[in-house]
């Protein structure tokens, strides 16, 4: 019992750094049906940034704020000289490009940080203790500060004049056009937004496990995942198979080790690529 | 002020509009008749940029529209109701409406105005605003893809087959609401395939047949000598 409710902490926890992640990704996809591969790799950028902010300044949240803002521009950078140049064409050439970008940020930051693990340290110290388990606080802040973050994005999209930008140019580029929306900046906007979020993910995420190079492949392969699973381009789909995904995961690893609870995550795509393919948390199947 | 001179479009590779003429003058609304796949709704695609013209030369009140980034047309004052209504369907009626409303330089007292327009025409919007645009029946898509044209407050709507698969009684205020735009001033390039209801409403008609316009006439002309209808229509 005490098992469980330690597992259902830690999956709720996880599930919430993911569900920032693949919202980033989701997001994306929506509106440009582009796949990013690159996704995790701005989320790893963004966690070297935040370490080498948090470096300099020894502020953890000045760290967040640098590297989503950093990363948002270098991400509208990459739209428009990388992506843009790329729409109405085949969707193998905008997957190749990703998966270019990918490389090249993995090789810089291994040329500009080296191969070892970077650690950034908790903002918030101190542990609880939940039944015979110390749990640090800072897994809670974190938990709560995605989805603080998750909860504004929502509202951003909800009532915001860009919000309803994004949405409309999601559901009809060409009426959005029509109706006066600059698309090609709403397209470089959610790019960078999409951007942001990986990279506060990566910060948010770097005192767990270290901050290394090779991280993002992990994240862009988790992420991409649970938006499946959630229906592609479904914002609240993607939040709710993350926090499900990731409690699924929380839980197998009771029985089996944690390596090895991963694969739950690709059982339930697999049903999900079979049984529905719209995703588990669509409604109605357009 | 809205001009195609000998315009030409294709679509890939087929070439869909011969050389289309037509004229808009200022506050005026102009029919464009024709059967089916004759090019009618391809001449207002070419006009909004969306089917690739090429030949001819398309202006607005003087100016080459060539160039102009599609979401800068609405900026002009041209806006367009499209056949296939084109509602964004998650959005809710309002949120529909805002996408035309949230644009630079409008106050809040000028939104709210326009708003309560846009809602004594169309008091059933006003009833459904918090609702999906994709749960509305057709008829209130349609007047919703209206209203949502005219929160542009645009000089001229090309207006798309409005009527096509209505209710009488939709068809009727369909009309209705034509004759107000007019009223205000707004100038018209309607699309139909109703011709009482366009030969009512406007005051010229283009006739097209296989992508080119085949006849030009006052409405007045039209209604007394049917037969250019009958050669052209078949009705």
């Amino acid at each position: 019992m005490d098992q469980i409710l330690v597992q259902t902490l830690h999956g709720l926890v996880n599930g919430m750094v993911l569900a920032m992640v693949a919202s980033g990704l989701t997001l994306i996809f929506g509106i440009m049906d582009i796949v990013n591969f690159a996704h995790g790799d701005l989320l790893m950028l963004g966690a070297f940034v935040g370490a080498s902010v948090l470096g300099v300044t020894g502020n953890y949240w000045l760290a967040l704020l640098g590297a989503a803002l950093v990363i948002a521009a270098l991400g509208a950078v990459l739209q428009v000289t990388t992506l843009r140049p790329l729409i109405g064409r085949d969707p193998l050439t905008t997957i190749l490009a990703t998966f270019g970008i990918s490389l090249v940020i993995q090789k810089y930051a291994l040329w500009q940080w080296g191969p070892s693990v970077r650690r950034i340290s908790e903002p918030v110290p101190g542990d609880f203790t939940l039944f015979h388990l110390q749990y640090p606080w800072y897994r809670i802040a974190t938990a709560v500060l995605a989805g603080l973050i998750l909860g504004g994005l929502w509202l951003f999209l909800k009532y915001g004049k860009y919000g309803i930008w994004i949405r409309a140019t999601t559901q009809d580029r060409l009426m959005a056009q029509a109706m006066g929306i600059p698309v090609p900046l709403v397209y470089t906007a959610v790019f960078a937004i999409g951007s942001a979020m990986a990279a506060a993910s990566g910060v948010l995420f770097g005192p767990f496990a270290g901050v290394t190079q090779t991280m993002g492949f992990d994240f862009t392969l988790r992420a991409f995942i649970v938006v499946v699973v959630g229906g592609m381009g479904n914002l609240g789909g993607s939040i709710l198979a993350s926090i499900f995904v990731s409690l699924l995961e929380s839980y197998a690893a009771i029985v089996v080790s944690p390596a090895q609870a991963v694969i739950v995550s690709f059982v339930v795509l697999v049903l999900t690529m079979l049984f529905r393919p719209t995703g588990l948390f669509v409604p109605t199947p357009k | 002020m809205l001009v195609l001179e000998n315009v030409d479009a294709h679509y890939g590779k087929s070439h869909v509009l011969h050389g289309v003429s037509i004229e808009v003058r200022s506050g005026e609304v102009v029919g464009l008749l024709g059967r089916n796949g004759v090019g009618k709704t391809t001449t207002l695609k070419t006009i909004m940029g969306m089917a690739r013209r090429t030949g001819g030369r398309i202006t607005f009140e003087g100016r080459d529209l060539h160039g102009v980034p599609p979401h800068g047309l609405a900026g002009l004052g041209i806006a367009w109701v499209p056949e296939e209504r084109r509602i964004f369907r998650l959005l809710t009626v309002l949120e529909n409406l805002r996408t035309g409303l949230d644009r630079a330089g409008m106050t809040p007292e000028r939104r709210e105005a326009l708003l309560e327009k846009v809602y004594t025409y169309f008091p059933i919007l006003k009833e459904r605003r918090n609702q999906a645009g994709g749960t509305l029946s057709g008829g209130e898509q349609q007047m919703l893809a209206i209203a949502r044209a005219m929160m542009l407050e645009p000089k001229i709507i090309l207006l798309d087959e409005p009527t096509e698969g209505l209710m009488p009684r939709m068809v009727a205020q369909i009309q209705e609401i034509v004759h107000a735009l007019h009223r205000d001033g707004v100038a018209i390039l309607l699309v139909e395939q109703n011709v009482p209801l366009t030969l009512d409403a406007a005051g010229r008609v283009y006739i097209m047949e296989k992508g080119a316009v085949r006849h030009h006439a006052s409405s007045a002309e039209l209604r007394a000598d049917q037969r250019v209808i009958h050669e052209y229509l078949g009705v």
